[in-house]
């Protein structure tokens, strides 16, 4: 059996530019071979190899190919080759063994002129015939430049290429720069009288550079928002600063970052990691950097991700003047249950993995809840303000998610310990994606979720305890890149509904424009006079909303 | 591959044109130029490429999108594809990974950047359009041999060049196309032109390919392509710059779905 050399040609592509320099100084110690018009089939170490390819070859071209002997600095080679011909029967050689996917290369030439469709004048291997390569010592690759060892016996049909790109990794050093205009305007003043119209600034900065191939990162996301009217809501944040070392099957994250938990779309049930930035939106997606050391496995059975979470974020809350708050404004001192207060480290393990046609995450966290209670601040025996109480908790979950055609089911489950009695809530939806809707080219994804929360009226750190939730999400395939977000949201036992809009387009490559609005509806305004029992209460809830309807336009420029 | 584990080992193909004379049916002759085809453009294990990807209006109106490429081959699979977008600068960083199965419906994950979030998606997406241009989630997916039954047209000319012409139908029902008409170089077996055929078999989309490059001394690969779309007069330019191939990625660091979470 013929056993062409494998991998010739590939490893000299692979060492081009030291081919182009040691070739010729090779074969200047070599008596009886000329530079350069001629093509080469292979090298074997086997002389009945070596003629039985050069006969078919010749049979095949009707062009002379022979096989001679070589001397290579690891023994006896015979070479495949055509005789010394001129250019224009060098490059019919070439056609042909294209045509014919015929292995071949050519040693370099420096007048090798090429024309259209033609190869260029390096050394040339098509596919087909390469096959996998085994990883030899690079000196002997570059002997194999003008001697090829032949493999023998085994040969493997799919085709192999030695690496020619000198690298895909190059490191990158880059700042992106989002700087966003915003303004929001308000129905009504607000439960303490603000006013109803807020601006703000806001800068994101982001760096990232990479080394040893990309296997090292650093990333730098410091946030600073600026705002007219509320000085809680002008903060500074550092969204992240982390530096990561990617393994084969491994990485590791040691820095303030921000991970993401969940499959659901209108309450993020399960998403445990991070603090919410409430004063940046109430929808709970924005995040403050949480320091943490990551450690992420991939293994046939899944995904493992373990967390150490050294340090505990406090949750904005709006000031005074701002909007969107309680009517007694949360102060900035907070009570811990844990006796580190915010310095107790807590710890986070995820598991996930795909199962059939589920994708599925196991989760266990214990810490410090990101959720707080509230106490009453008290000066003189009247409540005055409201203060943040963290208890430490213990919550494990399950997150899972299966595709069938354009309908994608989901559902985040968790149970909860530390709240006073240990307590279970889940989001269950579905979602289903309509492409190309009434012949446009606008895509519609349907999502309907209810969110479920045990203690029901009585879960007064959430809204969502017994609500259903229907959306819409349009992505118009424009060239402006519209998108769009439209949802209710509607408590099954009161009459509490929330509208929800948002939409975003480009004005121009770097310019973008997106808006956002809220109306909420069917809560019940607090009476006058107010108790801290009442703001409390199941039944005001979402008293402190009612009368903050608004909308919102946000420029956005990106450097 | 099933296109790779046609070859038996240590023979040599023979000459296209002849294989093609000894072939009858026009279902097999289809078949085998692609099958060829395929197998000249397979072996390079992983690739990276950058992509421009300009959208024109009628009245010439242009916007552009900016994405990066890398592509991993399996031994027995479809191919692994990551996606990152650098423009519109409002979805920096997105990211869409996917799995190509031969036979299963592909797998899809796309990574939202604001949210830090990874989100599963149904890629029966097929027909839906991708980023605004006139090109389709098909259109663009692995072209793997075994998604199409074959019917040989005869030959022709392209771009000046001497063409095998062949008509693929596609096996997915829900795909957009009744058949496409391709049109491959008889030299090199690349693609230089596809006439797209919606399901009422009307030529509704037409693509031509251009600047066609050896890379990796091995691999044809086009600099320029454009998509015109016959029904509206809008088109699609695809500028493909910067192919690397065999750059070392692996398959657990860089196309599993842990991965999507640090692209960049």
């Amino acid at each position: 059996m013929l056993t062409a050399c494998d991998g010739c040609a590939s490893s000299l592509a692979a060492w081009y530019s030291n081919v182009v320099r040691l070739v010729g100084v090779f074969l200047l110690l070599l008596p009886g071979i000329t530079w350069p018009d001629y093509v080469i089939f292979g090298s074997f170490r086997s002389n009945d190899n070596a003629n039985n390819w050069a006969k078919r070859l010749s049979q095949l071209f009707g062009e002379e190919i022979t096989s001679i002997t070589v001397q290579g600095d690891d023994g006896v080679w015979y070479r495949v080759q055509s005789g010394h011909v001129d250019e224009a029967r060098v490059r019919l050689l070439v056609r042909k063994s294209d045509a014919s996917g015929i292995k071949y290369w050519r040693p370099q030439s420096n007048q090798g002129s090429s024309g259209p469709g033609m190869v260029t004048p390096r050394l040339v291997a098509p596919p087909g015939l390469i096959r996998p390569d085994v990883q030899a010592e690079e000196s002997k690759e570059l002997a194999s430049t003008v001697s090829a060892p032949a493999r023998e016996g085994k040969s493997n049909d799919v085709a192999r290429v030695k690496p020619i790109a000198v690298s895909g990794h190059r490191a990158r050093r880059q700042w992106d720069v989002d700087v966003g205009l915003q303004s929001r305007l308000f129905a009504k003043q607000g439960i303490a009288g603000q006013g109803k119209s807020e601006s703000s600034l806001s800068l994101e900065p982001s760096y990232y550079r990479t080394w040893q191939q990309d296997r090292q990162s650093l990333t730098f996301t410091p946030f600073i928002r600026i705002d007219s009217r509320d000085s809680d809501r002008s903060h500074f944040d550092v969204r992240e600063l982390f530096w990561t070392r990617i393994g084969e099957d491994w990485d590791l994250h040691v820095g303030a970052r921000r991970v993401f938990w969940g499959v659901t779309e209108f309450h993020h049930l399960i998403d445990v990691i991070n603090q919410t930035d409430l004063v940046e939106n109430i929808d709970g997606e924005d995040k403050l950097g949480q320091p943490m050391v990551q450690v992420s496995f991939v293994r046939d059975w899944g995904i493992v991700d373990v967390y150490a979470l050294p340090g505990f974020r406090k949750r904005s809350f709006p000031g005074e003047q701002g909007r969107l708050r309680t009517p007694l404004v949360v102060e900035d001192r907070a009570i811990f249950e844990s006796g580190a207060e915010d310095l107790r480290t807590d710890f986070a393990v995820r598991w996930s993995s795909q199962l059939g046609p589920f994708e599925v995450g196991l989760h266990h966290f214990s810490g410090t809840s990101r959720d707080p209670m509230f106490l009453p601040s008290m000066i003189h025996g009247t409540v005055v303000g409201l203060q943040a109480y963290y208890p430490v908790i213990d919550q494990s979950g399950i997150d899972a998610l299966a595709i069938s055609g354009d309908l994608t089911v989901k559902f985040e489950g968790m149970s909860r310990g530390g709240y006073g009695e240990r307590y279970h809530a889940f989001n269950a939806g579905i979602e289903k994606t309509l492409v190309g809707v009434l012949g446009t080219p606008i895509d519609l994804g349907v999502v309907i979720e209810y969110m479920h929360d045990e203690r029901g009226d009585d879960a007064i750190n959430t809204l969502f305890e017994h609500d259903v939730a229907f959306g819409g999400r349009f992505t118009f395939n424009d060239f402006a890149d519209t998108r769009a977000l439209v949802g209710v949201v509607a408590d099954t036992q009161n009459s509490d509904l929330i509208y929800s809009i948002e939409a975003s387009r480009q004005l121009s490559p770097t310019w973008s424009v997106s808006l956002e609005g809220r109306v909420f509806q069917g809560g019940r305004s607090l009476p006058s006079g107010l108790y801290f029992a009442q703001m409390f209460a199941p039944e005001y809830k979402s008293a402190w909303l009612q009368q903050d309807d608004y909308f919102q336009i946000e420029f956005k420029k990106f450097f | 591959m099933l296109a790779l584990t046609l070859l038996v080992p240590g023979t040599t193909p023979a000459n296209i044109t002849q294989r093609l004379s000894d072939t009858p049916l026009p279902a097999d002759k289809g078949r085998l130029l692609f099958v060829e085809a395929d197998r000249r453009n397979s072996g390079y294990r992983d690739m990276q490429v950058s992509l421009q990807m300009v959208l024109v209006s009628p009245r010439g109106g242009r916007t552009e999108r900016s994405l990066r490429i890398q592509q991993l081959e399996t031994d027995d699979d479809g191919d692994k594809v990551l996606v990152v977008f650098d423009l519109p600068a409002s979805i920096r960083g997105t990211a869409l990974l996917s799995y190509a199965h031969l036979q299963a419906v592909d797998d899809q994950w796309l990574f939202l950047p604001a949210l830090k979030r990874i989100k599963k998606i149904a890629s029966r997406n097929k027909t839906g359009s991708f980023v605004g241009s006139e090109f389709a989630f098909e259109d663009l997916s692995p072209q793997e041999v075994e998604k199409y039954d074959y019917e040989y047209v005869g030959e022709g000319e392209a771009n000046g060049e001497a063409t095998y012409i062949v008509d693929r139908m596609p096996r997915d029902p829900f795909s957009g196309y009744n058949r496409q008409r391709v049109w491959l170089d008889q030299i090199h077996l690349r693609v230089l032109r596809i006439d797209y055929f919606d399901r009422f078999d009307n030529n509704s989309k037409q693509l031509s390919f251009d600047g066609y490059k050896l890379y990796a001394d091995v691999f044809w690969k086009p600099s320029f392509m454009k998509m015109i779309n016959l029904r509206t007069q809008k088109s699609t330019e695809l500028y493909w710059q910067d192919y690397m191939f065999q750059t070392g990625l692996s398959e657990d660091r860089d196309f599993s779905v842990n991965s999507l979470r640090r692209v960049r």
